[in-house]
Parts: structure tokens; C-alpha cells; sequence
């Protein structure tokens, strides 16, 4: 969209300031915002994403089913696994492959660790923004004790690449079991701790109340997913609508409040850990014997088809729309991500707003570049 | 008479040549030194991420590996009291005007990291239609950090190399 201060803002064209945001900025990591402001206030505000744009779909195309698997956790460093269990559900339906008990549990187990680290980062770095030192401290610190578990188990640090095609790479080892229970007691009480000294904090309220509401209504309208639609009121959750892999053995609720604002959005991430830590520790306790992973060989065949899967990732509703016309490769592969449907409330959410606040809104929609721009 | 007047010279640049090497060992060498010493110590990397490695970037600056320890915290204010850029994975198209743009606005003297195997040869996206195959086409490099994404060690240790050649370093301004 081409667009000139001038031919928007003509009457009072010497009161608004251009300004760019990004991409080199604290407030905006490889990302840009293009801001019109009037004085501390913003009156227009358009995001520029595409400073990560790698191509991943056209790869997937000359990459085969197997091939994809390490490339395609790329985008969402943070949240690996949610991104390639998508992945695999599409591949697996497919091939009509039925993925074994333990491999679906073990799905469950690596994927909720994988929310839990992608959240910490998210609310260590809404910390940050908020200048509540503490918390990114804290959070950092306490995030990689889910990362060495999700080492224990996959072998990886941060790309686990452990759920494929078939089922998961490999078993889990039975300290890890132990450990990972032991860690699920600690974070719970860990918890508490952050609620009292990052949400019940009176700084904190002040800066993230009621800055950067989105309604109900305007949730639906540009379409928002995961955290940033259940703070403001919309109970989606990927898990509970179209329950996958073995999501339904499980209790646990799908946290929603009604604020809309960017504490709640952050606070939703404190709820979704608290639900994901339950999970973690009924699927570590019920764990089932047998097999992980199906044979399926080095370069699987897949019948030709088209399918559309979506699981719950830690920003919202990952999704992919993989077609395939018989060949060891995808036809075509397309990954629809949380960060890209979250973006579009970002313009709606900046308009005047004071310049300290883009920051804490920015943030508090959980996105990230790397993901929305594939 | 021409010379003998080029024998007077001749014996004079000897002579220059002999002080400015006294003043190099007496003054310049400890004068560097003491220079490159408090450089070392004080690394402050420009925040600018470029792609999924300033995940791990940020678990180092965390609490538990902490890169504050070796003197080096990501500087949040201007481009101009930086010295070092981690160049954290993947340039694409888009950003490689940006990264040359941020190079050249930094005072001198100046590093790079080039962390991830993105940054160094373009890693996983190598037959990608929109990413760089490598940085050091279009910024020189100091010290390569490989992995994908490098471990927080790793990055450490990227840290400590780049230390050491600073130390080593023969001049008082940089390149």
C-alpha cells in the first residue's frame, strides 16, 4: 500500500510527525511500525512485517515429508513443537497412519512443555517493556528448566524436531518422567510467586490496565486467536473445539477473561501454564506402554490427497494446508500461523495510544516476526 | 655534494625511525594495550535481531548464563556507543540494507559476530529465493558462531575469541 502524509493528513499536514519504528529498535525486534504521531500520541500506525521472510512454503515444495521436519520448526523457535505437530497430524491423516498411544501422549507431553517455555518468554519480555526487571530475570532463568527437559526428553536444546510423521522421534527416558514431575511441583508454586510480584504488582496495573483494549467484537472481526482472543472474551481453543491426538483423555479448562486489555492478555499466559503444567503431569502419570514411532522409511509415499490440520499452539491456532499429488514431495504447503491473524489488530490497537505505551501493546499480542512472516 | 646530502637525511630518518620506535615501546605499546583492555571488558552488542537465534541470544543475556559476566550487555540506547553487532541468524532481502546501514552508522573501531549457521553460509534456507547466502558479503566478520541455533556457550565462547583478538589487536584505532 502506497501511502504519502500528505494525502492523509492534508489539513493539519505540519502537526503530524512521520516516524519509523524498527526494524533496528529495543521495542521492535525484526519488525517495523510505521508511526504518524501528533505530539506523545499516535494517530495512525502501520505495521511492516517481512524482514524474516524465508520462504518456507516454496522450500517445503522441493524438501520431502522427512526433509520438511527441521526447517519448518524454524519460524516458531520458541513454540517447535506445536508447529511440527500440525505438521504431522496433516502428514499422518494422509497417509491414514495410526499414530501409536505412547507417540500421542508423547505428542501432548512435548507440545505443553513447549507452551510453557513459549509463554515465559513472552511474559519475561512483557516484563521487560513494562521496565519490571524482575521478571525477565526470573523468567529466563526459570525457562530453562523447561528447555533441559525438553532436552532430557528430545536431545535438542531449543529445536526439539522430536515430533514427526508417524509419531515421535524417540521414547522418553525414564528420569526425564521423574524429573519432569518434579519440575511440574516446583513451577506450580513458582507460579504464585510471579502473580504476586509481576500481576498483583500496582506498576504494573498502572501501565498494562486498560491500555490497548480489544472488545469482544473486535476480536472477532480480525479474527484473533489464542491469547490475545481468550483475553477478550472468546473461549477458542483448538484443544476443547476439535479435541486432536489425545487431547480428550485430559481435564483441564481453557482460561478466559473479559478485560481485553494488555494485562489480561498477559495474565491469560500465567493461566494457559498453570492448565498446561496439569496436563503434563496426567499425561506423564497415565503414560501407556508400547511403540513410539511407525516405520515409515526415509522417503514415505503419500497418497495423493489434500488435507487440512490445526492444533493449539501457544500464540493460537496453527494450521496447515498441505496437498499432495502422490510424488515423495508436497504439492503444495501452506502454513497458516497465530502471529500473522494477531497482527491485524495491531493497526486498531495503536491509535491514540501514548508513545510509552506502543511497547506494552506491541508485545501483549504475542507476536512473533519470525512465525508471521515464514 | 648530492650525496652526501642524501648520506644526512639518510642518517636522519635512522634517526627518527630509532625515536619513534623508543616512543612505540615506551608509550604506544602500553598505551594500546591499555586501550584494547577496557575495550574487551565493555563489549555492547547493537539490539538487533534478525531472526529465531535472538531466542538463544536472550536465554545468554539471562539469568542463568548471564553474558553480562564477560562485560558484554546489549545496549538499548544509540547506535553510536556501540561496538559490536551479533548478527543473530537469517538476513533476508529485506534486512540486508538495513544490517549494512546499521554497520556503517557505528563508530569505529567495530565487530561482528556472525551467530548461526544462517549468518554464515545461509544455514537450512542456503536455496531459499529470499535469504543471504552469508553476511560476510555485505559486512566483515570477526568471529563465526556455528550451530543452529548456537547454544548459549557457544555464544559465550564466540564472546571470549572475539576478546582475545581484541587484545591482540596491532593498532590503536581498529582495522
Amino acid at each position: 500500500m502506497r501511502m504519502t502524509l500528505e494525502s492523509e493528513y492534508s489539513p493539519d499536514a505540519d502537526r503530524i510527525m512521520a516516524v519509523s519504528l524498527g526494524p533496528q529498535h529495543p521495542g521492535a525486534g525484526h519488525f517495523r511500525i510505521r508511526l504518524w504521531l501528533d505530539g506523545d500520541y499516535v494517530v495512525k500506525a502501520l505495521p511492516d512485517a517481512g524482514y524474516v521472510h524465508r520462504g518456507e512454503e516454496k522450500m517445503g515444495e522441493y524438501r520431502n515429508y522427512t526433509q520438511n521436519v527441521p526447517h519448518l520448526e524454524r519460524p516458531v523457535i520458541l513454540d517447535s513443537s506445536n508447529i511440527l505437530f500440525a505438521y504431522s497430524l496433516g502428514v499422518d491423516e494422509l497417509m491414514n497412519s495410526k499414530v501409536p498411544p505412547r507417540a500421542q501422549y508423547l505428542r501432548v507431553i512435548m507440545s505443553e512443555i513447549n507452551r510453557i517455555i513459549s509463554h515465559m518468554y513472552f511474559i519475561a519480555i512483557q516484563g521487560l517493556f513494562l521496565g519490571h526487571t524482575t521478571m525477565i530475570t526470573w523468567c529466563m532463568g526459570d525457562r530453562d528448566f523447561w528447555i533441559d527437559l525438553g532436552e532430557r526428553i528430545a536431545g535438542a536444546r531449543v529445536t526439539f524436531a522430536y515430533i514427526i510423521p508417524g509419531g515421535v522421534r524417540n521414547d522418553i527416558p525414564e528420569f526425564a518422567i521423574e524429573k519432569g514431575l518434579k519440575t511440574c511441583d516446583w513451577f506450580e508454586k513458582r507460579m504464585g510467586e510471579y502473580e504476586k510480584i509481576f500481576y498483583d504488582n500496582p506498576m504494573v496495573h498502572q501501565r498494562s490496565d486498560g491500555v490497548g483494549v480489544l472488545s469482544r467484537d473486535d476480536a472477532i472481526a480480525f479474527g484473533a486467536t489464542g491469547t490475545v482472543a481468550r483475553a477478550s472474551g472468546l473461549a477458542l481453543d483448538v484443544r476443547k473445539d476439535e479435541p486432536y491426538s489425545s487431547y480428550s483423555d485430559f481435564e483441564f479448562k481453557t482460561p478466559v477473561l473479559t478485560q481485553g486489555d494488555s494485562w489480561a492478555r498477559a495474565y491469560v499466559a500465567l493461566l494457559d501454564m498453570r492448565e498446561s503444567v496439569k496436563i503434563i503431569r496426567q499425561a506423564l502419570k497415565g503414560l501407556p506402554q508400547g511403540p513410539v514411532r511407525l516405520k515409515l522409511g526415509p522417503q514415505p509415499r503419500v497418497p495423493a490427497g489434500e488435507v487440512y490440520s490445526r492444533t493449539e499452539a501457544a500464540r493460537g491456532e496453527m494450521s496447515y494446508h498441505i496437498v499432495s499429488d502422490g510424488s515423495p514431495r508436497p504439492y503444495r504447503l501452506k502454513i497458516g500461523v497465530p502471529s500473522a491473524k494477531n497482527l491485524r489488530a495491531l493497526p486498531h490497537l495503536l491509535k491514540n495510544v501514548h508513545i510509552a505505551d506502543i511497547p506494552v501493546i506491541y508485545w501483549s499480542l504475542n507476536y512473533w516476526p519470525v512465525e508471521a512472516d515464514r | 655534494m648530492v650525496v652526501a646530502q642524501q648520506q644526512k637525511a639518510g642518517t636522519f630518518q635512522v634517526l627518527v625511525g630509532k625515536i619513534d620506535d623508543v616512543l612505540q615501546y615506551a608509550i604506544g605499546d602500553p598505551l594500546r594495550y591499555l586501550a584494547n583492555w577496557g575495550r574487551l571488558y565493555s563489549l555492547w552488542p547493537v539490539h538487533l535481531e534478525t531472526a529465531c537465534c535472538s531466542v538463544e541470544v536472550g536465554a545468554a543475556a539471562g539469568s542463568r548464563f548471564d553474558i553480562e559476566r564477560f562485560g558484554t550487555l546489549e545496549a538499548f540506547g544509540s547506535l553510536r556507543a556501540c561496538d559490536l553487532i551479533i548478527v543473530m541468524g537469517t538476513v533476508t532481502r529485506k534486512l540486508a540494507p538495513r544490517l549494512k546501514l546499521i554497520y556503517d552508522q557505528m563508530a569505529e573501531p567495530k565487530w561482528v559476530i556472525a551467530m548461526g549457521a544462517c549468518s554464515i553460509t545461509g544455514g537450512l534456507y542456503f536455496d531459499s529465493y529470499n535469504v543471504l547466502r552469508g553476511i560476510d558479503d555485505i559486512i566483515p566478520v570477526d568471529v563465526y558462531v556455528p550451530g543452529c541455533p548456537p547454544r548459549a556457550e557457544a555464544l559465550i565462547q564466540g564472546i571470549v575469541l572475539l576478546q582475545e583478538k581484541i587484545r591482540r589487536m596491532p593498532t590503536l584505532s581498529g582495522r
